[in-house]
């Protein structure tokens, strides 16, 4: 038996850190030098450091080979890792919040809002605007169902997890059921909702990183800093009170800190589901319930996983585009099926 | 009571026989078919009985058709066809894409003309002519088929000559679907003497396969041409502006031709029009 | 000197009146045990003094301030309550459970120190459960998982405990162990102690007073000779007992019914 005294409390292995960068770091090689156009990889590398100061090498590259590098992947990649780290680590916030490990970001009415706003605007704006006002239409509409979410919650007084969470679940049916009505009575414009809600990083450009960026300092920070809370929240509410954690106020700013970030995600890249479960419960399977441990390695493999499924989503059917949504389905049904299977009792 | 009803039975069909087959009655017809009020289902069909002079005989149009501007335009839908909405306008032929609301029109009585989608020009001929007989117009129809037999030979005589077909990129929607040479509007740009780089893309399959930023960027196309400028307000400036687009010859050379999203998506009398339009872009090289 | 006094507390529950006007106070290094029978308002009194539940009139003051207006740090380092069905989280090991409990003594969003995790591996220790530390709380026995509870408490540290049923789970042996451990830190620390107990007999045994609740007031308050009499006992439970005098205090024994010969 381990000596008391050497058993440590659980912490962030460095073993697993150094993991979670490796997969990112793989994940944009990859990224940049396998696409729909094969691009020799010296070329690539080249490209790369000829835009590095300092650096006297120039590219081997034509100028659309070069464009395809920088504007088109490089951002793509950036963006696809951005949003996996943002929606796996808003589904970690939010099962530590809600203390249940089967909760993804969307469940607030964060998809629902989204998806409505969208197909309000590509149906009652003219198509000259284009598609320029999608992405603040996405925020605005996920928050504000988070927000409508909030208020249905707390109606009564009840101040409780659990009726936050039902209220959720009505706002959703609710604004889901508006959506369809909508698309129902304007059918010519499925197609187009339906491609934005699928997920896809097709148009990822800077701005799109630029514009997202701050998000993620912001909403990695502030998780990050809560990880230890999440835990002590484990105990339940009444519970966690005692031990000094003010609780209404730490859930308020966390699910609005979880909600931004889902916001964010969503508004330039629809609605990909998945990541925002499959990663934190991966993390929890394979090193225990410490948010300590699940809040930073969600944020590390789940910036891998999304640019390794864009990758794959660009790839598999070249030149066409797989939406991403599909590919990270087409890998978290199998990943669920293999949890049930394999987890040993009293391992949620 | 056997024999009287068989004698009974042998008059009646005489009768019939009789009536069909005076030759008073197949003039009858003829004419009875210019008098037939027509619902149009399909704004390529709309162009075309305005094109055949049968224009007065339509008591209603689709709500997409909108050319002619003269067309009566109603609410009624080509997609969700609801039969007794048509059946308001007291109509005798129904010309649709495609025979969903058969069961419901048959049982009212009205006729109904299914016209698809043209795979080639020899089809849009066939409708036209198919469309003259209806409507009691054949030999204007038979004049329209032959003017844009006449004219499409005559832009084709125009093409450029060159050894090296430029490539051109043609956009159906604005992500990135594109149409290959197998398709209608593929046809006219092989035609129009263009190498169509979605070819290349799709193997088997549909025909109209989805390109992506790279493989578009790559290609480096000399023509762009944007058929989605009505649904999805594409234009040359929004072109430039996507990540990468701005190294594509067709951009920097100034060569991204807008269309009409309706004359690029109809195979009736104006493809004489986009025909031209894809020559013109070509000479423009 | 009182450390926790509670005056007139009247308090609801799902619209049902549970406690009608109780005072009670407890001084430093004091034991007060709460006993009566079940639906009395024993644990409901206790989240009352917790700062947990809002009584509808009355007050709680911890060291002269109202808990309800304390901060909720400064309310547990002041308060460390065991409630009688605490929750499991599952996937922690017993030491980071009793690391929970040094919450507010951490900045907020920092990690334990060296210091504190020493102090909850002595608390393990103390409460015969060292050798569980790597295990989880979910895997351990009952009996175990009641002391770990209390760890947690007493690592908060803190200078009133509150202890709802705390030995219900534990054998006699393990019963006594918890009980004289907390006497001894309350003989050490000053820690007043306020608990509520099914067993009347080792209330009586280790608490300086005990407070008879009945129909949401005290009925009966003073040390245990005094409350723990048949006539009492009777009325309030309609137990069948007789009361015998003790070595340390009394002893309640229970009758069988009569006609029943054994």
């Amino acid at each position: 038996m381990t000596h008391p005294a050497a058993v440590a409390p659980t912490v962030l292995r460095p073993r697993w850190v150094v993991g979670g960068v490796v997969a990112v770091a793989v994940a944009l090689v990859l990224g940049l030098t396998v696409g729909a156009v094969s691009l020799p990889v010296s070329g690539v590398v080249g490209e790369l450091l000829s835009h590095l100061p300092f650096v006297g090498s120039k590219s081997s590259l034509s100028a659309p080979q070069a464009a395809i590098v920088t504007e088109l992947r490089l951002p793509r990649v950036v963006l696809g890792l951005l949003v996996g780290a943002l929606l796996a680590s808003a589904g970690a916030c939010y099962q530590g919040v809600f203390r249940n490990p089967l909760v993804d970001p969307y469940l607030l009415g964060a998809a629902a809002g989204a998806g409505l706003a969208v197909t309000v605007v590509i149906i009652s704006v003219t198509a000259a605007t284009g598609s320029a006002g999608l992405p603040l239409a996405a925020f605005a509409g996920a928050l504000g169902a988070v927000g409508l979410s909030w208020f249905v919650g707390r109606a009564g007084g009840r101040r409780s997890a659990a009726s936050l969470l039902l209220a959720g679940i009505a706002i959703t049916s609710f604004l889901t059921a508006i959506q369809t009505y909508l698309q129902q009575r304007n059918s010519d414009t499925i197609r187009q909702v339906y491609s934005w809600i699928l997920g896809r990083l097709t148009t990822a450009d800077w701005g799109d990183v630029l514009l997202v960026l701050p998000y993620f300092l912001i909403t990695a920070a502030v998780l990050l800093a809560h990880r230890r809370v999440l835990d002590v929240l484990a105990v339940g509410d009444e519970e966690a009170a005692a031990l000094g954690v003010p609780v209404a106020r730490t859930r308020l700013v966390l699910v609005a800190t979880a909600s931004m970030a889902t916001a964010a995600a969503v508004s330039v890249s629809g609605l990909i589901a998945f990541v925002g479960i499959i990663i934190p419960h991966a993390v929890r399977l394979a090193t225990g319930s410490s948010y300590r441990i699940i809040i930073p390695l969600s944020i590390l493999y789940g910036a891998a996983f999304l640019a390794l499924a864009d990758l794959v989503a660009r790839t598999a059917l070249a030149p066409a585009e797989i939406p991403i949504g599909v590919v990270t389905a087409f890998v978290g049904a199998p990943f669920f099926i293999l949890v049930l299977r394999t987890s040993p009792e009293g391992r949620a | 009571m056997k024999f009287r009803t068989s004698l009974l039975f042998a008059l009646l069909v005489a009768l019939c026989v009789s009536l069909g087959a005076t030759p008073a009655g197949a003039a009858r017809s003829e004419a009875s078919n210019a008098d037939r009020k027509i619902v149009s289902l399909s704004p390529t069909a709309t162009e075309m009985l305005f094109a055949i002079g049968a224009g007065d005989q339509v008591v209603a149009v689709d709500e997409q058709s909108n050319y002619p501007t003269d067309a009566p335009v109603t609410d009624l839908s080509g997609i969700d066809v609801n039969a007794e909405a048509i059946a308001g306008y007291k109509a005798d032929l129904v010309v649709a894409q495609d025979d969903t609301a058969k069961g419901a029109l048959d049982a009212l009585g009205i006729k109904l003309l299914v016209l698809p989608a043209a795979n080639r020009l020899s089809e849009t001929y066939a409708q036209l002519r198919k469309l003259g007989k209806a409507t009691g117009h054949v030999d204007e129809a038979a004049a329209v088929v032959t003017k844009m037999t006449a004219d499409l030979a005559g832009l084709r005589a125009e093409v450029p000559d060159s050894s090296s077909k430029p490539r051109t990129f043609y956009e159906l929607d604005d992500t990135l679907y594109s149409a290959t040479s197998k398709t209608f509007i593929g046809q006219l740009l092989r035609q129009a003497g263009f190498r169509n780089i979605a070819d290349a893309a799709a193997e088997e399959g549909s025909g109209y396969p989805q390109l992506s930023s790279e493989y578009v960027v790559d290609a480096n196309p000399a023509v762009i041409f944007l058929a989605d400028t009505k649904c999805c307000g594409q234009t040359a400036a929004t072109v430039a502006q996507r990540p990468g687009f701005d190294t594509i010859a067709a951009v920097t050379k100034g060569h991204v031709v807008t269309l009409d999203d309706d004359v690029a998506s109809r195979w009736g009398p104006r493809v004489v029009e986009l025909f031209r339009e894809l020559v013109r872009a070509n000479q423009a090289l | 000197m009182a450390v926790l006094a509670a005056a007139g507390i009247v308090a609801d529950l799902g619209g049902a009146r549970i406690l009608d006007g109780v005072d009670l106070t407890v001084a430093s290094g004091g034991w007060v045990s709460i006993v009566g029978p079940n639906g009395a308002g024993k644990t409901t009194l206790v989240r009352v003094l917790a700062g947990a539940l809002a009584p509808r009139e009355g007050r709680v003051l911890v060291d002269g301030d109202d808990v309800r207006g304390l901060r909720t740090r400064e309310r547990a380092r002041r308060i460390a309550l065991v409630p009688q069905t605490p929750v499991i989280p599952v996937g922690v090991s017993t030491l980071d459970y009793v690391l929970l409990g040094r919450t507010p003594h951490m900045p907020f969003f920092g990690s334990e120190s060296s210091d504190d995790v020493g102090r909850a591996h002595g608390m393990l220790e103390r409460l015969g459960v060292g050798a569980l530390a790597g295990r989880s709380v979910e895997s351990c026995s009952g009996g175990e998982r009641q002391r770990v509870f209390l760890a947690r408490a007493l690592a908060q540290e803190a200078p009133i405990l509150l202890l709802d049923e705390p030995t219900t789970a534990l054998d006699i042996g393990h019963q006594q162990e918890v009980l004289d451990l907390v006497d001894g830190l309350r003989a050490e620390q000053g820690i007043a102690v306020v608990s509520t107990m099914h067993d009347l007999t080792l209330a009586g045994l280790y608490a300086d007073e005990l407070v008879l609740l009945g129909g949401g007031r005290i009925v009966e308050r003073g040390p245990a000779e005094e409350v723990l009499t048949e006539e009492t006992l009777r009325r309030h439970f309609g137990a069948r007992v007789s009361v015998l005098p003790g070595a340390h205090g009394p002893v309640v024994v229970p009758h069988r019914a009569p006609g029943k010969a054994g």
